[in-house]
């Protein structure tokens, strides 16, 4: 959970102090002590730790400034928030190619923002190491916001309030891209959903339903293996047997190597219900229809994943316990949360 | 305890730390304990000259590739060149900190590289790396030489374009041609240290003098192996022919002669 630590009073004389002291314009609130996110203790360390890049309140609020302007685009109609909505824990609203600038459309499903701090690569291909370094391919790609970074740096410089922002903030008279891709990592980095129903049993708030238990009990047999427990994804590169064919070779056209042909990231089931359409190409409208794909229609393709190799076979009763699990990992605390909004 | 004595207290132990934290850093130099130590500067030139001819390689002006005899019209031409360090005659090595240099043949500020706060002494090689080293590769967003502005970051395939060579050419089945070279990883890496021993001569630093070293290097050599423009135009990412046609290009690096 997001708080400003209670020793408010003690980190204000402290501020006050420094600012006495050393006679400088310190007017940001020291990184160490004011300003953290908070996880359950079963969450494991996070790869994105912020070392470089001290987490601030103001840093924090910048990199949302900027999550929500378009000022990111080339004709400044198309912000990150365009294609990536709250409501829907950060995905697009239920399509399955999004709109960029000229009515652009993308070529893979936009996929759901959060939790990143703990993903090792991002995009569905995985391409991308770092999420600090993340956004140059949305900024530049020229289906979504078709911008060069040059000209992004001009425009923000030119602009006044992100002069002063990023001055308060990062302590530079002059903006440039890393303090840019700084900001927007303090604001996507902490888009933390840890307040599902799944969290609250394991916290002993809650119980679940006796569906909601079996369907645990089927998901912890067939797919945690992947969407391993307590991110619901272990971060590797499937193929899950959707084509014989591949239209888009995912995880090869980064590797070249012919054994990745078809496979993809393996996404989160946190907040899987929110974030429809599914698969990389939002093929399947529905978790029912995704479902069923892996009980029933899984085709075996050479590079099929070995753990989908042996039949999962689920009968009517048990895909919609499946499904009454898979809804506990929807949390309705995170598409709420104020911090989070469009300031 | 008394509550407003305890944050009293607690006031002015912060005071004592705040006061202590505002003495000036010492000079990031790697001589912090011998305040006598001087410093100097060298400059690392770089002259591009083209295939055998021994010519000057320019932009935009058709050249002619005399193994392949294909015309080739460049627009751009840049490479990363990074880690520079001189080794003292007493064997210890001076390494650059943040040592991350552009060179870009559009713009011939970038073709001298200046190297600041040499320690003064006698140096008898120099090594340095073309390409970016892979810790950068992975670090998230950088600056100055390495920052994405420079349109030298793949966006989608995360690491540095090490070679960007681009232009026209008749000889292209699309009228030109572009090569983005780079890789990191395993077989596909391309980055490459090389050093010179300035042909037996010492590069002497000291305050007063900024001694040059002059490299060439041959751009003609990206085609060395690899197929001409005619039958492949583009490169755009790691591989075979990127490690290929790098290591090529990175081979014709040379010491031509120092000025003391």
């Amino acid at each position: 959970m997001y708080r400003y630590v209670s020793m408010k009073g003690i980190v204000l004389l402290f501020l006050s102090l420094v600012i006495f002291s050393c006679n400088k314009d310190e007017t940001t609130i020291p990184s160490d002590n004011t300003f953290k996110f908070e996880t359950p203790s079963y969450i494991p360390k996070p790869i994105y730790e912020f070392t470089n890049n001290p987490l601030t309140q103001n840093g924090f609020e910048l990199g949302k400034l900027l999550f929500y302007d378009p000022i990111l685009s080339s004709d400044s109609s198309i912000s990150c928030a365009s294609c990536h909505f709250q409501s829907h824990a950060f995905a697009d609203q239920n399509l399955a190619f999004s709109k960029g600038v000229n009515n652009l459309i993308g070529k893979r499903n936009s996929p759901a923002l959060f939790n990143l701090s703990w993903n090792s690569s991002f995009m569905w291909d995985g391409g991308i190491n770092h999420i600090e370094t993340m956004p140059l391919a949305p900024i530049t790609n020229h289906l979504e916001m078709n911008e060069n970074m040059m000209h992004v740096i001009e425009k923000l410089n030119r602009n006044k309030t992100y002069r002063e922002k990023f001055k308060t903030t990062f302590k530079i008279d002059s903006i440039n891209d890393q303090k840019l891709f700084y900001a927007l990592a303090q604001f996507i980095g902490n888009l933390q959903s840890f307040s599902s129903k799944y969290d609250k049993v394991r916290q002993v708030k809650t119980l679940y339903s006796s569906e909601e238990n079996n369907g645990y009990m089927l998901f912890k047999k067939h797919c945690q293996q992947c969407h391993t427990e307590p991110l619901f994804s272990n971060f590797e590169f499937a193929n899950n047997g959707i084509d014989s064919i591949y239209a888009d070779k995912g995880r090869y056209l980064i590797t070249l190597d012919p054994n990745d042909e078809g496979k993809f990231k393996i996404p989160s089931l946190r907040n899987i219900a929110l974030t429809f359409p599914y698969m990389h190409d939002g093929r399947f409208s529905t978790l029912e229809k995704v479902i069923e794909h892996y009980s029933e229609n899984i085709l075996q393709v050479p590079n099929l994943d070995t753990r989908l190799r042996k039949k999962i076979q689920l009968n009517a009763k048990e895909k919609q316990e499946l499904q009454a699990f898979l809804n506990t990992l929807t949390d309705f605390e995170f598409i709420q949360n104020k911090i989070y909004n469009k300031p | 305890m008394n509550n407003k004595l305890y944050i009293a207290f607690i006031y002015a132990m912060v005071l004592m730390t705040s006061l202590n934290s505002c003495k000036k850093d010492p000079d990031n130099n790697n001589n912090n304990n011998n305040n006598s130590a001087t410093f100097g500067s060298v400059k690392v030139e770089f002259e591009h000259l083209w295939a055998m001819s021994g010519a000057e390689f320019k932009l935009n002006d058709t050249l002619l590739h005399p193994m392949k005899n294909e015309k080739m019209f460049f627009t751009t031409f840049k490479y990363y060149v990074s880690n520079i360090k001189f080794k003292k005659s007493d064997g210890t090595w001076w390494s650059q900190p943040e040592s991350y240099f552009l060179v870009d043949v559009s713009n011939p500020t970038s073709l001298i590289l200046t190297v600041n706060n040499v320690p003064t002494a006698t140096y008898t090689e120099m090594k340095y790396t073309l390409g970016v080293d892979s810790l950068r590769n992975v670090s998230g967003a950088q600056t100055g030489a390495l920052s994405t502005t420079n349109n030298m970051f793949w966006s989608w395939n995360s690491g540095y374009i090490m070679i960007k060579a681009e232009g026209k050419s008749p000889n292209s089945s699309t009228g030109d041609f572009a090569l983005h070279l780079g890789g990191f990883k395993g077989a596909n890496n391309v980055v490459t240290e090389k050093s010179t021993n300035f042909g037996g001569a010492t590069l002497n630093v000291n305050p007063s003098a900024t001694p040059q070293i002059h490299m060439s290097a041959n751009p003609a050599k990206l085609w060395h192996t690899i197929e001409g423009v005619t039958t492949k135009s583009k490169i755009m990412m790691p591989g075979a022919d990127a490690k290929q046609a790098a290591t090529d290009f990175y081979n014709s690096f040379n010491f031509e002669h120092l000025h003391p």
